[in-house]
């Protein structure tokens, strides 16, 4: 069988690491993504291992790393993609990367406090020479012309003497959005002692820091009174505002901060063509260096996991490898090493632990592997359902969606994806939803091709049928023969075919169902009938293969004792009882016609009484002997239930005595025959529960007699109720083909058909039906394809969990997840 | 021929009507069908209802899923994804064999027939046979 039957053999590899060459090996190794690491110093912490500098030293790389990455992205600059192949560089070359990083981190962090340190300079000056160069002539006129009455206090200070009455300035600038508080304050503190003007700047300022423009409100105080000057400058002083001195005279003032804020500018103009080299060198050092030191971390990581041979000379790995790429593996590691001179070794050791599950998928089988790993990896080499998967899968979603129309638009979407595939653009997008879709191209490949299978099946196109065959129902037979004149015609507006008539049914269909049952009335009672037999069927013969499936894995395990004792009970089971009621079905399809269908047997009240072991008089029998039969069947399918709750814990139990009584010798020899070598693993005693007892059941040291009961209890209980409720599940099958066909049916009838039949002249039609198509359009894709096709994969996906896989697989493993750079490189 | 037109007749029955009393009356007592029904008087030559048979559709799909079932799988080019192939193919052939016959087999007798309106009944007769 191909290589997805089952799991890949994969072995426990030892390797020989001698010092000098282990880091070019694991390096190397890396490179190939062939072995997993098991963990050797799983009792020693992370900070007492051996190569714990080293990784320290790449993580204080990285942080640096990452500054200097946030700096890249600040200045809106982007980092090349590294290009080229670039290993894990060797250790000495650890602190010529560190020394150049640091340095061009230094460099950063001064240019960058240097152009801060500079704005923040030029903004105040852009400030000051606003607010000199703000026109509050008015007020500085008023002091000029009223100075005699504004030097006289609007309200009489309360006795004192005589203040000073000369006029002064406060000048300065505020945030805008402090303007008002400010203003507010200044009224209600120093009332009658100042008059306050603000104006706002024309153009804002850049704020140094965060680079936001700002427009300043500016604002020039005249007081008198030392005492309000000082009560202004707190004031001032609180809200954070520029203040600047205020002289009558500034022209030459304004001239000389012109030329100050101009030699600035230059200045921080300089400073921030030092900044973009540097940038520039960032952008080429540090891609390269992020993957090499990335590589490198991981490599002394993978280090850490090793133990240390007694003579320190050499470092012992423990791999789990798959058997086939032993050699590769080994070659891998003569190239590496010889180039220090040094050969380092690899060889396989038998291990009790169970091993990782290896199942190697191309592109087109990695989806369905996906799926079934979804619910859980499998056992090591326990049978894999994915190859049946690939079939079954979008199989049981058709029978669920099944539609010619939609079956082709899934289908041609899917096979879109498929031959744009290798396009960069696709890879390369970020939406998560399309990169799902992408990612189950192949799935909807072949459940658009299933589904326009079981479209032509269940004839219906949009769902409209069609008559690629004549009808096997002959209306006129009907007519003229009872005598169906129009007259009768019009009094009556149902009608109903009888094929007891001659000639009315002339004959099955030849591909699917016949199209004159889209034009009945009755369209449900008979596609029901059908589609609950069929989904019965369907899922008695998907239950049936995985019982089937479950003989190769007790085949494989050595097990055969389960062959006897559980899968023929189970078969006989579910065949005697489900399968019979396949058999009667069927049965009852060929035999049974319209000539006495009045009194045609009920499968239904068969099954129950068969059962109930009771009868119907009114129900007859479908063929002779049938009760006899029947109660024969459910006698046997009810004496397999003893034989699979009691059979292989008596057949454990009496083995497990039998190899007690014999000698003990008998039994070293045995476990030396099957392990060779004493256990050689130096991680076999530190094994977890979950990875043990995974291969040999045979030489289990104690069986536990209430667990093994226990344990078949549980499992005969889970398939004999499971039987009834699985195949009770299947008939989602029907329900959801049902709703699909009722939906499909209403959009026609609600949209399209009133589309079609307004309008009688020519052209109000053709224009009408542009937007009532176009809403057709939406809802098919929005209702019919995207949600009935989410729907319909989850059910599918549902029953092939649980009533399909339940039947032989466990899930329990886990992945076999080579040590890689590739993850690490994304 | 005149037809007393019945009050709850709709549009596309009174058009149907229309055609019919264009045609020749065709009464109870003629149980002989043309091979070619009054449709070929549109220009389209439509056959009559056919009888279908039972075995010949079971042959012929009997024999189609079988090949691509049981002697594709001998014609798979040897490569990796061999084993791979002949499941899918093998698994196809169930599959799709095992829908159609339970199709053909739920039709082939038939315990009641549809239930048709009488609009339906003018039109299939007079434009299907």
């Amino acid at each position: 069988m191909g290589s997805m039957f089952r799991s890949e053999e994969v072995a426990l590899v030892q390797l020989f690491l001698p010092t000098a060459a282990a880091y070019t090996c694991v390096s190397r190794l890396g490179e190939l993504g062939l072995v997993e690491f098991r963990d050797l110093n799983a009792s020693v912490s992370a900070f007492q291992r051996r190569f714990v500098v080293d990784v320290r030293r790449c993580e204080e790389l990285e942080k640096t790393f990452t500054f200097l990455q946030e700096e890249v992205q600040r200045a809106g600059l982007v980092l090349p993609p590294p290009e080229g192949r670039l290993p894990a560089p060797p250790p000495r070359d650890l602190l010529r990367i560190q020394e150049e990083t640091e340095r061009l981190a230094q460099e950063l962090r001064d240019v960058r406090g240097n152009q801060q340190a500079l704005r923040v300079q030029l903004h105040q000056l852009q400030l000051h020479a606003a607010v000199l160069g703000q026109g509050h002539s008015p007020q500085l006129a008023a002091t000029h012309t009223y100075g005699a009455s504004e030097r006289t206090p609007l309200l009489q200070a309360p006795g004192g003497p005589h203040q000073d009455l000369r006029v002064n300035f406060v000048a300065g600038a505020v945030e805008p959005h402090k303007a008002p508080a400010l203003e507010r304050l200044l009224w209600r503190a120093c009332r009658g002692f100042l008059i306050a003007s603000f104006r706002e700047l024309e153009r804002p300022l850049e704020h140094p820091v965060t680079g936001e423009p700002a427009t300043w409100m500016t604002f020039l105080i005249s007081y008198w009174g030392e005492q309000i000057g000082q009560k202004i400058r707190k004031i001032t002083d609180c809200f954070h505002c520029h203040i600047f001195p205020f002289l009558e005279q500034e022209e030459a003032r304004r001239a000389a901060l012109q030329q100050q804020s101009q030699e600035l500018q230059e200045v921080l103009g300089e400073t921030e063509r030092f900044l973009s080299q540097v940038l520039g060198r960032v952008q080429q050092l540090l891609p390269p260096a992020q993957v090499q030191v990335r590589k490198m971390k991981a490599v002394y990581l993978a280090l850490n996991q090793c133990s240390m041979s007694t003579t320190h000379k050499c470092l012992i790995a423990e791999t789990w490898c798959a058997a086939r790429d032993l050699p590769a593996l080994q070659e891998a590691l003569r190239d590496s090493s010889m180039e220090e001179g040094v050969s380092a070794v690899a060889h396989r050791i038998p291990s009790r632990d169970m091993p990782p599950t290896l199942i190697r998928t191309n592109r087109f089988t990695a989806s369905f592997q996906g799926i079934v790993d979804a619910y859980g990896v499998g056992r090591y080499q326990e049978v894999n359902p994915a190859p049946y998967t690939i079939v079954t899968f979008p199989f049981l979603f058709a029978v669920m969606f099944g539609d010619v129309g939609h079956g082709l638009l899934m289908f041609l979407f899917a096979l879109a994806m498929v031959l744009a595939e290798n396009r960069p653009a696709m890879k390369a997008a970020q939406n998560e939803i399309w990169q799902t879709f992408f990612g189950g191209r192949y799935l909807l490949l072949l459940m658009g091709l299933f589904s326009v299978y079981t479209g032509f099946i269940y004839n219906e196109c949009f769902s409209r049928a069609s008559s690629i065959f004549p009808s096997g129902w002959s209306v006129a037979a009907m007519a003229n023969q009872s005598g169906w004149s129009d007259a009768f015609l019009a009094q009556h507006t149902m009608l109903t075919l009888d094929p007891n008539v001659t000639g009315v049914f002339l004959g099955p269909y030849p591909f699917g169902i016949d199209p004159i049952w889209s034009l009945a009335a009755n369209h449900l009672s008979f596609l029901n009938s059908f589609k609950m037999k069929m989904s019965v069927i369907l899922g008695v013969v998907h239950m049936a293969f995985g019982v089937v499936l479950g003989v190769f894995n007790h085949m494989h395990f050595g097990q055969r004792h389960r062959l006897l004792l559980e899968t023929l009970p189970e078969l006989t089971f579910l065949l005697g009882l489900f399968g019979y009621l396949v058999f009667l079905v069927i049965y009852k399809w060929l035999r049974v016609s319209a000539t006495n269908a009045a009194s045609a047997p009920s499968i239904l009240i068969h099954f129950i009484n068969m059962f109930l072991f009771s009868h119907s008089p009114t129900n007859r029998p479908l063929y002779p002997r049938q009760e006899v039969v029947q109660a024969m069947l459910v006698v046997l399918a009810l004496a397999m239930v003893p034989v699979l709750l009691l059979g292989t814990p008596l057949h454990l139990l009496h083995r497990h005595r039998r190899r007690r009584r014999r000698p003990t010798g008998r039994k070293q020899e045995d476990k030396a025959g099957l392990l060779g070598l004493p256990d050689a693993s130096v991680n076999c005693w530190g094994s977890d529960e979950e990875k043990a007892g995974g291969l040999e059941d045979e030489q289990e040291a104690e069986l536990v007699p209430s667990e093994v009961f226990m344990h078949q209890a549980i499992h005969t209980i889970e398939f004999c109720l499971g039987c009834v409720s699985n195949t009770a599940s299947y008939l989602r099958l029907w329900a959801l083909s049902l709703a699909h066909a009722q939906l499909s049916e209403v959009l026609w009838a609600m949209v399209m058909r009133i589309g079609l039949g307004l309008g009688r002249e020519v052209g109000v039609a053709a224009v009408v039906l542009v937007p009532i198509f176009a809403t057709f359009a939406v809802m098919t894709v929005a209702i019919l394809l995207v949600m009935e096709g989410l729907s319909a994969f989850l059910h599918a996906l549902r029953l092939h969990w649980v009533e399909f896989q339940n039947k032989f697989y466990s899930g329990t493993g886990y992945k076999l997840s080579p040590f890689t750079f590739a993850a690490a490189e994304d | 021929v005149r037809v007393r037109r019945p009050a709850r007749l709709t549009t596309l029955g009174a058009r149907l009507l229309r055609m019919r009393s264009a045609l020749p009356s065709r009464g109870p007592e003629n149980l002989q069908r043309p091979p070619l029904g009054p449709a070929s008087r549109l220009g389209i030559p439509r056959p009559a209802m056919t009888a279908h048979s039972f075995a010949l559709p079971v042959i012929i799909f009997t024999t189609f899923w079988g090949l691509i079932g049981i002697a594709g799988p001998w014609f798979v080019p040897k490569g990796p994804n061999r084993g791979v192939i002949i499941t899918m193919l093998v698994a196809t052939a169930v599959c799709c064999y095992l829908f159609w016959l339970i199709a053909i087999l739920a039709q082939l007798n038939p315990l009641f027939g549809p239930q048709l309106k009488n609009e339906t009944i003018w039109y299939v007769r007079f434009l299907w046979e």
